[in-house]
């Protein structure tokens, strides 16, 4: 016997809401530190944190991050 | 009407200003803008902690917290992100264990936010290019979602 329409449908949504789930948690575990930079036309470029101006992109983004603080409660 | 009349009347007194006075009440009410649409970001963005957004001049138009080292420590990550190429940067994203930094460019106002790990930076570019494309044009950045 086929299975009901609305039960196919909420089998997809929550296949597609495990998929975001476990790719968010995989983000997490294994993104690693950058720095990237865009300019106007789309080009965009990584900077190595061992690099010279990766290292001192992460020092200035260190200093706004002090700036900023903590995230205000609501 | 009364709206018109009221608009004719600034236009008048701001025409009998001496430069430096229509120049203040200028800057004022782009302070004022830039102020608004910074609430307006921390009101769209949970994840933001915090955040500024500075003049062509590099002047602060509006902070959240201590304006002078947001408008400092800002113009030393844009200065180095120019220097890292061989062009102006438009956009800078720095993923730290601390926290996130976002920068952006546009119609010659910058802004600067910094946010928790893992925000999603493709919102949080469109927001912020939203509400700077709104100042530019003179609104109060509130507009931007309609856009």
């Amino acid at each position: 016997m086929p299975p009901k329409p609305h039960r196919v449908l909420l089998d997809r949504v929550s296949g597609y809401a495990d998929e975001a789930a476990a790719y968010m948690r995989r983000r997490r575990v294994s993104r690693q530190p950058f720095a990237r930079l865009y300019y106007a036309g789309g080009r965009a470029s990584d900077h190595a944190a061992d690099s010279l101006a990766g290292g001192e992109l992460f020092v200035s983004a260190g200093r706004l991050i002090e700036v900023a603080g903590k995230r205000p409660k609501p | 009407m009364i709206q018109e009349a009221r608009a004719r009347d600034t236009t008048g007194i701001l025409a009998e200003m001496a430069d430096g006075e229509t120049n203040d009440v200028e800057k004022t009410r782009a302070e004022d803008a830039a102020e608004g649409a910074l609430a307006y970001l921390t009101e769209m963005s949970p994840d933001l902690r915090g955040g500024a957004i500075l003049g062509s001049d590099g002047t602060v138009l509006a902070a959240s917290g201590r304006g002078d080292r947001w408008g400092e420590d800002a113009a030393a990550l844009l200065d180095v992100a120019d220097r890292a190429g061989d062009e102006a940067v438009e956009q800078v994203h720095i993923a730290t264990e601390q926290g996130e930094v976002f920068a952006l460019r546009h119609a010659g106002l910058t802004a600067v936010a910094v946010t928790e790990r893992f925000a999603l930076a493709s919102l949080f570019f469109f927001d912020m290019r939203s509400v700077l494309r709104d100042l530019a044009a003179g609104g109060d950045g509130r507009r931007a979602d309609a856009a």
